[in-house]
């Protein structure tokens, strides 16, 4: 496996530049995630704060507005968990080149969800990250300098 | 499919790598802190370490066997939306930062609880402000224009005398649609003169600005960097300048006119968790020692008498007052407001 993860440069070496955006994507993630993990993201009732300040100025259909008053807001510790999570996932996957593809669809999912509630001050930084998402599952960023071309010779396959 | 298995197993390793490191952080914080807790909602000048909650919160914390947690918010219709999402569910004990033009918002779904006040202590100005018993007022100030005497010859007596060549350009004043010393002038001016005269008023003030900011701490960050000469605040702002610049250049004109008043409210939603210690906040909120981190902090007068007593803001000169007497309710301010934003346009 440790070879493979070299190895790729020799197959999928144009992809390098791509394995470049994506270990800094997956280290700034792990940056964020740090100082939300060191902080009180999961202490104190931020993510509920900060969604109640979003609602009034959401245009998002009613189905979702009542799924965040009713359920992220009351349950805030288990979604702040599962968001913070999901981040160090991200961070771990992107780094490590490992199950990138189905990674990036959650990372698009994340952010999306955070381009909705963090006001049109964060919309472009958000905007940006899904845009980077959508590349990396679209290439297979972990094929290159990533131990999914480890799987991907073995087994090949959409989705290493 | 061998990725679902791997993805899956990737992502069950971290979530149970996470709920480790986050039960090992817990057991092994040093600064565990297992006391209950008070939410108490305020603005975030008030909750800022310049403002004057976290005075109370190491005044309150020493005798209450609690641990006060303020939730700021940037302004007060975001604080009353965010009481209604999270104040059934996560809990709000006490809510501070209410105006006059709030308190119809504020009442709307939702219930406050009954405070239990002795209103002989009260300022004779505020005992108007009493009339509902569960939201109380904790500071209050008049408005006025606030500038240097050294910039003057003559300071202004009356509104007119601000439409003089040396105040060309030279004003700053707050939008009304966004901060609530801007909505005071303009219900204000509108209860002096009428409507259709206040609009015409404001046609001609209006090109006497510099300009119009959206917030009170804007504006007065103008005059403080002297882009401006004058500013509508407080009459307690010179105050301020005596205190930090050692300054009395700095005074709060006195209007023929009078001058209107704002009040500050608290109170403790029917939804409070820890309603118990929620009523001794209220309690030390309007006691003597409450009151004077207030006032020293916020830069406001104190509602209990003896409080200003013996400092600068017992020297604050008395100021003729002229408070709103009917508040329009919510949707003439609307109408009010819109058609302050048409004429600012220029419609």
């Amino acid at each position: 496996m440790f070879v493979a993860f070299f190895e790729s440069v020799k197959y999928v070496g144009h992809l390098l530049p791509i394995a470049f955006l994506r270990v800094y994507l997956g280290y700034y993630y792990l940056q964020q995630a740090m100082i939300q993990f060191r902080g009180d993201f999961l202490l104190r009732p931020r993510l509920a704060a900060q969604i109640a300040e979003a609602i009034p100025n959401l245009h998002v259909p009613q189905w979702y507005r009542f799924f965040l008053e009713t359920m992220v807001i009351p349950n805030w510790q288990i979604f702040a968990f599962g968001i913070l999570a999901l981040q160090f996932a991200i961070a771990l996957s992107y780094l490590l080149g490992y199950v990138v593809r189905p990674i990036a669809l959650i990372g698009i999912i994340l952010s999306f969800h955070m381009l909705i509630l963090s006001g049109p001050q964060m919309e472009d930084l958000y905007k940006t990250f899904i845009a980077i998402h959508v590349i990396m599952a679209w290439v297979g960023a972990g094929r290159c300098l990533g131990l999914d071309y480890y799987f991907f010779k073995r087994r090949r396959g959409i989705w290493w | 499919m061998v990725v679902l298995k791997n993805f899956i197993i990737f992502i069950l390793f971290i979530f149970a790598s996470l709920f480790a490191s986050v039960v090992y952080k817990k057991n092994h914080d040093s600064n565990k802190d297992n006391r209950p807790v008070i939410r108490v909602f305020g603005s975030s000048s008030f909750v800022s370490q310049w403002g004057p909650g976290p005075g109370l919160k190491d005044l309150f914390e020493k005798t209450c066997e609690c641990r006060v947690e303020y939730m700021d918010s940037a302004d007060s219709t975001i604080m009353l939306q965010r009481l209604k999402s999270e104040g059934r569910t996560i809990g709000a004990d006490v809510v501070l930062g209410l105006d006059q033009f709030d308190l119809e918002l504020a009442t709307q779904g939702q219930e406050w609880k009954k405070i239990n006040l002795d209103e002989s202590s009260f300022e004779e100005e505020v005992k108007p402000n009493l009339v509902q018993s569960n939201l109380v007022p904790y500071d209050w100030s008049l408005l006025s224009f606030v500038m240097r005497k050294s910039d003057f010859k003559q300071l202004p007596q009356k509104l007119d005398d601000l439409m003089g060549t040396d105040f060309k350009g030279q004003i700053v004043m707050e939008d009304p649609r966004t901060s609530s010393p801007g909505q005071q002038f303009l219900l204000w001016l509108i209860q002096l003169k009428g409507e259709e005269k206040a609009f015409q008023f404001l046609t001609n003030f209006n090109q006497h600005l510099h300009s119009y900011a959206p917030s009170w701490s804007t504006a007065y960050g103008l005059f403080q960097k002297a882009q401006v000469k004058a500013v509508w605040s407080y009459v307690t702002s010179p105050v301020y300048h005596v205190v930090e610049d050692k300054s009395t250049d700095v005074v709060a004109i006195d209007l023929q006119e009078g001058h209107p008043a704002q009040f500050e409210f608290a109170g403790i939603p029917s939804t409070c968790k820890n309603c118990e210690a929620a009523e001794k906040f209220m309690a030390l909120l309007l006691s003597k020692e409450g009151q004077k981190i207030v006032m020293e902090k916020n830069y406001m007068f104190p509602v209990i008498k003896g409080v200003k007593e013996g400092t600068l803001f017992a020297s604050v000169p008395k100021y003729k007052v002229t408070t709103l007497q009917v508040i329009p309710n919510i949707s003439d301010r609307e109408r009010i407001l819109k058609k302050w934003a048409a004429r600012r346009r220029g419609e």
